[in-house]
Order: structure tokens, then sequence, then C-alpha cells
């Protein structure tokens, strides 16, 4: 038993570096991915000064340059960068997957409804989402940011608003294709109710998709939360939010180019993280989609 | 055929009724009081009632509603707060800029995206491949405001390069040049004022740079996606039979079939580029939309920002529109899906 | 080779093309300059365009366009002649007679002369605003001659003093706007005064507000070296406020963050002049609404601020002074105690209140100007003074207009709970700390405290009198005055500013005017090679 084990793992090790070898992108975005949740989960003792991810300040030590000490330099209050990055791990990421969460359910129940009912119900909802779709997610969020109240809440609707029409086209499509299926229309001859119909067969045919489109969303809601913050429509000081970092680092990034580039690179980094694996997820589950958005 | 256009602009008016009643949303619903949102926090209370009065808060919804479209399609699109002029206006002044910037991006995307996607799919599988999807993945999740920032650190910081703020250097505001088209490159070369040309030309570089980030990315995957897809579909594998080299068949074949899908992730992607502005404009001070729409956010003003909204949901419908009416003339198969 | 490869190579070659093309722009743009004044200014320039009432920022763009009977020269600390050539006093300072500048004329053509003063000055005390206080000594205005202004004054004041304020003294042309109403002429975007230089182009809300060209008619005549124009550029980031000063596009800055002013020090091609001022950056309470109607609750927030913070991380652009009347002006007072942090006496003023740690939370509304690196520093900073005692502070960005325009909202409830002010004197005079600041004002101009105290409205309606005639007495009234706002803490004085300028090397005959607050003399000034 011990023997065949011993000789298995090797083996099993091979074919996990042969897969990574096929697929790099995949590969390097779940790398990624992973040290994203390692950091938020192990923040408060991978950060060397968690304090200054909240309201701590030191005016004694203004843009301090990145040092052993402070390793990515200290902000215009005198914040350790570093520690405020660390802790941003727990502010976009979970922005996000709020916002793909909501948007999803959102917007399959919708999508599933139309697709399953057809007709004039159909025709409706997909007017709708296609007004929603006319007016580019960036924007439409900004507008609604702007009117509503300042907070992380106002923020995570605002993305939703904008959010949710592409997973009802998905699923309404996929409902579409399999409400027309032999199995399911012999089922509604048969009698069957059709929450039962929509609950059994239509909802895990759309699942896979759903998935795909959300593991590729997370990439471009992590990307429009920073760019809400960084307008100075999203969370605010001192939440160590990357966009709201780089925004308040801009003012002096010439001479203190610390403050914005850190901030910065994250977001890049998380954004690109969930990008390679969606995308690497969308070639192996999925390979009719082409592009997101 | 025809029934197919139809159907495609009627379609789009119903889109566009709902984009405007979605402004409506915006503007009257969302805020807690319409009025002094609509009238902007300057406003004295006279002001707020006058605002009351015309947003005729006391009718009902569905008069509201109807006189808030008859306004949108007269052109009266309400003032903004901090200009003091009406938006329609101020957009007009302000929209060349961005266009400007928008176009110069797209043509930059196309020419990086284009070839990378070609060579990505020619070289399926290999490490080139494997470089230019990566590359292409990095260029969609580029915060863009962050790359503006490096790029201005790099080219005039460290190595002295390119100016930073502006369409052009001040001093040719003295001077103005004959406005055909309002965008300065053009301008300055129509009127032949190569100082000038050059001075907007240098101007435009960086922030063309920052907003070609995104669209160059989308470009590549889906030049390369759409290529392979025409690659596997059976006509070509006949070619393939037939004995064409694989080169030939990728040449003159599915490059041309892979075109309609390029050329509606163009339409898609510039409207996303006009939007992107508004995180790259503020950082170069480029008068465009992008700096009107951060103006707006900083005071408060609720009708400039609907205005930029209906504006490039506008914008938006009509490119997709224009893009499809364009494919079916060329392509007659496309109305027959 | 493969059509891809070639299309790559095609595209490639003409992207390196663009990128030359650009580079060689640039170095045309490098040569920037020419005979155009462009003043940086990190927020909005116009606000009110009406001369008469006009009391913020826009002066230094007025005072180019506009002129003032006499004008304060700081070097040799005496009134020069401007629109008047001469003045004298008579009946122990009750009586002023102004001998006024002939051939002057107005941008709009008509020429000036004692009855179009007389004309301005008159609407000016009937809209009664901005500096107007400075002139409510004044009864009567007489026109002997066509050339001869005379004020008649109910009580002695130094109109000589008062007529070189930078607020409510321009001269400027009552029939500009012919049957129109003047004020809404005015803040349509126009303009009409004696200046050197005349409004080319305005543009609200735009980078490039204003632009002004020099003024065919001007009395001073154009011989010699001047700039033909001056821009008001608005570059709300610092650090592009910094890259235009360095490329020279801009010529003067009237504003950056001290950490990146330090850093211009020695560059080539700028100048860093620095100066002192009688400006003090205030923060209001509001003291009509909110938590902080409840005095203790203002006094903890006074006790909780870490000053020494705030003035160490503002880098030699800060300098701390008991009491809101500057050093230096008449009616500052040493013995005015300074606020000082002591955390635990705050946290015991909030537990009296029944707030603090453990307690309900206190969230309060602040606003300041987008732009103003410091007003967000400070921000930062008091909101994290502030945490340990449980007072959360939601701090909002907004453009000068719409700040003031939240301050004087109709409904209390839409206002800020704190906000910051930089305030100081519009002719060498403390009043207006007061009058402007303190008094009760129904609807609030700019008493953003909300702050009413007839006790102390009391003092300062007499205050001017009182200092005609018997200053000793007015130095004890102001120190008084001063001691009820510490204790009542409407107002915090934060600190006196330190005015860190950058100015290009190529802009000659540079002097910064303390009198003239952020004000270029462009006219004055001659563009060197």
């Amino acid at each position: 038993m011990s023997v065949i084990e011993a000789t298995a793992l090797p083996g099993r090790t091979r074919n996990a570096l042969a897969w990574m070898r096929a697929n790099p992108l995949i590969a390097a975005g779940g790398f990624m991915v992973l040290v994203i949740v390692v950091v938020a989960i192990f923040a408060p003792l991978i950060a060397p000064y968690p304090g200054d991810a909240g309201y701590a300040t030191h005016p004694l030590d203004i843009f301090k340059p990145p040092s052993t000490k402070h390793l990515f330099g200290t902000d215009n209050v005198g914040r350790d960068i570093f520690s405020r990055v660390v802790y941003g791990t727990r502010v976009s990421p979970l922005i996000a997957l709020a916002v793909v969460a909501i948007a999803s359910v959102v917007g399959v129940t919708v999508g599933l409804v139309a697709g399953f009912l057809g007709g004039i119900v159909d025709e409706i909802l997909m007017r709708i989402t296609d007004v929603f779709l006319a007016v580019p997610a960036l924007l439409l969020a900004l507008a609604f940011a702007s009117v509503l109240p300042q907070s992380t809440g106002s923020t995570i609707l605002a993305i939703t608003i904008s959010w949710w029409p592409w997973y009802a086209r998905l699923a309404r499509g996929e409902a579409a294709s399999v409400s027309r299926r032999r199995y399911v229309e012999t089922g509604r001859v048969l009698g069957l109710s059709r929450l039962r119909l929509l609950t059994r067969h239509v909802l895990p045919n759309a699942t896979t998709p759903v998935l795909v489109q959300a593991s590729l969303d997370f990439g471009g809601v992590i990307l429009t939360a920073a760019a809400l913050s960084f307008l100075g429509l999203g969370a605010q000081d001192p939440t160590p939010d990357w966009g709201l970092m780089v925004n308040e680092g801009r003012s002096f990034f010439q001479t203190y180019w610390w403050a914005v580039t850190f901030p910065g690179a994250a977001i890049l980094f998380s954004a690109a993280a969930f990008n390679l694996l969606g995308d690497g997820l969308r070639d192996r589950l999925d390979p009719r989609r082409v592009v997101g958005r | 055929m025809t029934r197919f256009l139809a159907r495609r602009v009627v379609l789009s008016l119903v889109v566009v009724a709902g984009v405007v009643l979605l402004t409506f949303v915006i503007a009257r619903i969302v805020p807690g009081d319409p009025a002094t949102s609509w009238a902007g926090p300057h406003a004295t209370a006279a002001e707020v009632a006058q605002a009351r009065k015309h947003l005729g808060l006391n009718r009902p919804f569905i008069d509201q509603v109807g006189t808030y479209f008859r306004g949108i399609v007269v052109g009266r699109w309400g003032t903004s707060i901090h200009t003091h002029r009406p938006v329609l206006s101020d957009l007009k002044t302000v929209v060349p800029a961005s266009l400007e910037l928008v176009f110069a991006a797209i043509l930059l995307a196309i020419a990086v995206g284009v070839p990378l996607g070609l060579l990505a799919a020619r070289l399926r599988g290999r490490t080139t491949d494997h470089a230019v999807r990566a590359v292409a993945i990095v260029g969609v999740s580029m915060p863009i405001f962050w790359l503006a920032l490096i790029l201005q650190l790099v080219f005039f910081n460290q190595l002295h390069l390119l100016p930073v703020a502006g369409e052009y250097a001040l001093r040719f505001q003295e001077h103005p040049v004959h406005a055909y088209t309002h965008f300065p490159v053009i301008d300055a070369a129509l009127n032949g004022n190569w100082a000038m040309l050059g001075s907007s030309f240098s101007h435009l570089v960086l922030p063309a740079c920052a907003v070609a980030a995104y669209p160059t990315g989308v470009i590549a995957r889906m030049v390369r996606a759409s290529v392979l897809d025409v690659a596997g579909e059976t006509h070509v594998q006949m070619l393939r039979a037939f004995g064409f080299r694989e080169g030939t068949i990728f040449n003159r074949f599915a490059m041309r079939l892979a075109w309609n899908p390029v050329a509606q992730v163009v339409a898609l992607v510039f409207a996303y580029s006009l939007v992107n502005t508004f995180l790259v404009e503020s950082i170069f001070d480029w008068p465009g939309l992008g700096s009107y729409a951060g103006e707006s956010i900083i005071a408060l003003d609720t009708p400039a920002i609907v205005g930029i909204t209906l504006f490039v949901a506008l914008v938006y419908v009509f490119v997709n529109l224009a893009v499809d009416l364009i494919q079916a003339a060329l392509d007659p198969r496309i109305g027959l899906h | 080779m493969s059509v891809s490869a070639r299309v790559f190579g095609v595209s490639a070659v003409g992207a390196a093309l663009l990128l030359v093309a650009g580079l060689a722009g640039s170095g045309a743009a490098r040569a920037a300059g020419g005979s155009t004044f462009v003043y940086d200014s990190y927020t909005q320039v116009m606000i009110n365009w009406d001369p008469a009432t006009a009391y913020d920022q826009e002066q230094v763009a007025l005072e180019n366009m506009y002129e003032t009977l006499t004008r304060f020269n700081p070097v040799t600390q005496k009134l020069e002649p401007l629109l008047a050539t001469s003045w004298k006093k008579s009946q122990g300072g009750k009586v002023w007679t102004f001998n006024l500048r002939h051939g002057v004329k107005f941008h709009t053509g008509r020429p000036f002369n004692a009855q179009a003063a007389k004309a301005a000055l008159l609407r000016m005390q009937k809209l009664n605003q901005a500096a107007a206080y400075a002139w409510s000594a004044v009864k009567s205005i007489t026109t002997p001659t066509p050339y001869t202004l005379v004020l008649h004054l109910a009580y002695p004041q130094p109109m000589d003093l008062v007529s070189s304020a930078q607020y409510s003294g321009y001269m400027y042309d009552t029939k500009a706007a012919g049957k129109e109403d003047l004020t809404k002429w005015f803040n349509a975007g126009h303009e009409a005064g004696t200046g050197p230089y005349e409004l080319q182009t305005a543009a609200p809300g735009q980078e490039v507000e204003l632009t002004l060209k020099q003024f065919p008619g001007y009395w001073g005549g154009w011989k010699g070296k001047h700039y033909s124009s001056l821009v008001y550029r608005i570059v709300r980031q610092d650090s592009t406020a910094l890259q235009l000063a360095k490329s020279g596009q801009v010529s003067f800055v009237q504003q950056i963050s001290p950490q990146l002013w330090a850093t211009v020090k020695g560059s080539p091609g700028l100048s860093t002049p620095t100066g002192g001022s009688f400006e003090n950056l205030l923060i209001y309470l509001n003291t009509a609404s909110g938590p902080l109607q409840n005095k203790a609750v203002r006094q903890a927030i006074s006790d909780a601020i870490d000053y020494q913070g705030i003035v160490t991380a503002l880098k030699g652009a800060a300098v701390r002074q008991p009491g809101i009347i500057p050093t230096g002006l008449f009616g500052h007072s040493s013995t005015v105690p300074l606020h000082q942090t002591n955390v635990d006496k705050a946290k015991q003023l909030l537990a009296g209140a029944g707030f603090g740690p453990g307690k309900p939370k206190i969230t309060l509304n602040v606003t300041y100007t987008q732009g103003d690196s410091n007003e967000q520093l400070i921000s930062t900073l008091m909101k994290s003074n502030l945490a340990p005692l449980n007072i959360d502070l939601n701090v909002t960005a907004l453009t000068t207009s719409t700040k003031y325009a939240k301050a004087r909202s109709t409904s209390p409830a839409d206002r800020q709970d704190i906000t910051f002010i930089y305030w100081y004197p519009d002719y060498p005079d403390p009043a207006t700390w007061f009058i402007s600041l303190l008094h009760t004002q129904n609807p609030p101009s700019f008493n953003f405290a909300y702050y009413s105290n007839k006790a102390l409205d009391k003092q300062i309606d007499s205050i001017e009198r009182i200092t005609a005639s018997n200053p000793a007495q007015a130095q004890k009234v102001y120190r008084q005055m001063e001691m009820t706002v510490y204790n009542d803490v409407p107002i915090i004085s934060l600190y006196t500013v330190e005015k860190q300028r950058i100015v290009l090397n190529s802009v000659g005959g540079y002097r910064d005017n303390p009198a003239y607050t952020d004000v270029v003399f462009v006219y004055q000034l001659h563009p060197k090679a």
C-alpha cells in the first residue's frame, strides 16, 4: 500500500507539472489568486503595521522611501504602504465577490425566467437588459454612485446594477436552448411543474457558463471598483482601498513615486490574476465563448 | 434583409428610449430630493422651487416622464451646475477632444492588437501564443489611471521626453487655427501649422497609449479567437483537404472571415474607451469629456452627469447599429441569422 | 514571410514613426513661453464676477482687470497713487478728498471720473457685502469737480488705506450693462474695469478658465516690456502643476504641497520665493445644528487635534499662532492661549456630554476644497486624531463654489459639520475676522460656523469706532473677543500660512505683495529671454 503511494506521488506531481506546462495561463492565474487569498486571510500576520490600515497616522514619518522598515515606503500621512496594500486584499476582492454573487443571482433568475417562459415576457426582459448593456458598465456605475451616498455599500450596489444584465443574457440563452431540448419538452408534456423543470434541468445546464463568466468578471469588477475610488466615488479614507490610495498619492507621485506605484500594481496583479484564471477556465469548460467584456 | 434592418433600427430606438428612462431614474428617483439635486447646491430657495416646478414633481409620474422625454428630444438637457451653461453645448465643447483621444487610441490598439492576435493564432499553443495572451490579459487588467501616471513618471520625469498636460502648448491658443474638425492634430495639419501639429501630436502620445491598453488587449484576444474559430470551420477544413498550404488558408481565407467579429468588438471598445478617458483625462489635463465628468462629480452636478451618461449611451447604440448595418450590407448572410 | 508578420512589421514601423513625430513635437513645445503669463491656481478663480461683492479667490484676476484709488507698496510700507493721484484728509480724518487721474477709460469705452467713482462706491455700499463694512463710516460722497471725489465720514477712518483694499474698493463702470441687471451681466462672465488687462475669454469649469489681453487704452501705456496676455489655468493636481512649472508652461504656481515645493528648490529655471502672510487656515465647527451644537463636543475636538503633527506634516508652510488675528496685525494678542492637544481632557469633555469610547458614535460631515492637498492632509490627520474618541469624519472633496453652496444651503440639515477656510484681511486691519466670520449672519455669507452670540455681535458692531477713537481700548476689546472664540470654539485657527511659490526665472520683476493675497500684478512684470 505504502509502496504504491510512494511511487504514485511523483507521478502525480509529474502530471501536474505537465498540465501546468500545457496551461501556463490558468496555472499562473490560479497561483496568483491563491496568493491573494492567503494574503487576505493572514493579513494581520503579514502586515508589519496593522494599525496603518486603519486610523493611525504618523506625521513624523511622511513620505519615507521604501526601506527594510517600510517595504513600500510611507504615504502623505506617514502610513506604511506595504501594510495598507496587504490589507487592501480584504477590500476590492471582497467588493468583487459581493458584486459577482448578487449580480449572478439576480441576473440568472431574470434570464431563466425569460428563457423558459419565452414570448412577451422574454422580449420585455431582454429589451430591459439591452438598455442596461447600452451604457458602459463603468459609466452606469459612476452615474449611480454619484447620486448615492458615498459608502462601500453604494459602490457594490452601483456596480451590481451595471453588471447583472450580462448574467441575464447568458442564463436566458442557456435556458432557451435547454427548454427546447427533447427531454424538457417531454417533461412539459408529462406535466412536470415549471419550477421543477427550471431547477432540475435548466439551472444545472446554465451553471457552468455562469461560473465561467463570474470568474472572468472578477477582474473587471475589481477594475471598476478601483476606478470609482480613484474618481472619489468609492471607499473613504482610511479604508486601504488600492484605487483610493492611488488617488491620494497622485498629487505627489513624481517625487514620491512609491505612493501610487505599489497600490496600482496591486490592482493590476489582482485583476490579472482573476482574468488569467477566468480565461483559462473558459478555454477548458466553455470554449464557445470568446470574449468577455 | 429589409426586415432585418427595420427590426434592428426599431430595436435601437427602443433601447434609446429605455436609456432615457434609465437616466430619468438616476436624475429624479434615486436622489433624496430631486429638485435640490437638479438645481445644484448653489441654488437659493427660490431656485429650488423653480426647479421643482420645472421638473413637475407634483404632477403625475407619467407626466413627468413625458416632459423629460420631450426635453431630451428637443435638446433641453438641463443646465450644468458648474458651468452655468446648457449641458448640450458643454458636451459640444468637450466631446471633440475626447473623440480625438479615443480615435488615436483605437488606431493604436488596432495597429498593435491585430498583428498580435494573428501571430498568436498562427502559432497556437506555442510560447509566442502564451506570451501574446498574457500581454492581452495584462492589457485588459490594467488600471489605466495608474498606467497613465506611470507613463508620465517614465516619459516626463525620467526621460524628459513628452509633455504632460493639455492638448497642445498653450501658446498656440494665441493664434488659433481654423477648426475644420476640432481635432487639433488634424486641424493643425490642414492649416499647415507644423509647429502646432508637432505640439498636439506630442501631447496626444501618452494619453492615447494609456487609453489604448484595454482595446489592445480585447482586440488581440478577439482576433486570435475568431481566426481560430474560422480556421476550424468545415469549409476551411475542406480547403485543407484540397491541399492548400496552411499559410495560404490562413492569410487568404481565415483572416477575411474573422473580420466581422473583430469589427463588432471595435465598436464595443469604442464606447468603453470613451468612458475610460474619464480616468485618464484629468491626469493629462486633457480638456475633454472625462475632465468635464470629473469636474461634474466634485461639483455634485447631476444634470451634467446625466447628460454625459445619455450621450455616451447614444454614441454606443449608434456605433453598434452602424456596424451592424455596414456588415449586413457587405455580407448578405447576416440578415439570415 | 506571412501576412501576419508583415502586418506586424508595418504597424511596428508606423508606431515608431508616430513616436518620433511626437518627440520632435515635444521639442517644439519645450520652447513655449512667449509673452503670456500663466497663473496656476489649484482651484477655480472666478466665483463671483461682481467687483462690488466679490470676496474670494477671484481677486487674483480682478486686480489685473480693475483698479482701486490707491495701492499699498509692501517695500516702502506706503500707499501709492493709482486711480487717485493725490489725497488729503481734513477735519481730523472725517473728510477725505481724492484727486482722480485724468484720461482713464473703462474697458467699456466710457471715461472714468468722479461721477463714475461715486456711482461704483454707492452701489457697493448699497449691496453691503464683502468688505463694505470698511466703508460704513462714509455718510455721503460729493463730486465738487469732475475729477475730485470727497468722502464725508461719520467717524474718522483711514480711507486712503481702505481704498487700497483688495476687496470692495474696485472702480467699475456701473453703466456697463445698459438696461440689463448689472449683477447678472457681470456673472454672465463680463467685466468693466480700468485695469491694464481686459477679459478675452472665460470658460467656467474648464482648465484654462480665463484669458486676459492687454487693454490698448490703458492709462499707463504699453511702452517697454510687458506680458501681452494673461492666462489663469486651473490645475487640480499638485504633481501636474509641478510638471507644468518644470517644463515652463506655467509662470507662477500659487500654492503647492510643501512636500513637493521642498523638492523644487534649486531646480534650473525656477525660483521658490517664500513670504510670511496675514492669512490663516481656520476650521469652522457647526454651532447651529448637529452634534457640534454642544459646546463640550467642540471643545473636545479642539483638544483632540494634534496641532504639532499638522505643522510638522506641512513642513514650513504653517506657523502656529495664538488667536485668530495673525501676529503683526493690530489687535493680535500674544496672551490669548494657544489650543493645546490634550486627549484625556477631550475624553472627559466627551464623557460629560454622553459621547466618547464605548458610547454612541459621532459622525461628522467634513468638506474641503478639491485640489488643496493641505486641506486633504489635515482632514486625514484629524480623522486619525478623532477616531480614538469614537468620532468619525465623513470627508468630501468639493469645488470651492459647491463647498460654499453646501455651507449656505437653506436647509440646515444639508450643511456640513466641519469645513475649512483661508482668511486674510482686506486691508491691514483685523476687524474682518469677526465681522465676516463670527457676526450673526442670516443667511450665512461666510459665517459657516453659524455662530450667533449677541454679546459678541455688540462688540463687533462698535469695534471700528473704538479703534478710531481709542486704540488702547480697542486692543482690549479684541482680546476679549478672542477669548470668547477660544472658549466657545466656533472656529479653530490651525496655523498662519507661510507662502511657498514657484516662479519661472523668465519672469522679470516678481515680488510678492502680502497686502494683496496671491495676486500677481502682471503689468509690473516683464518677460525675460
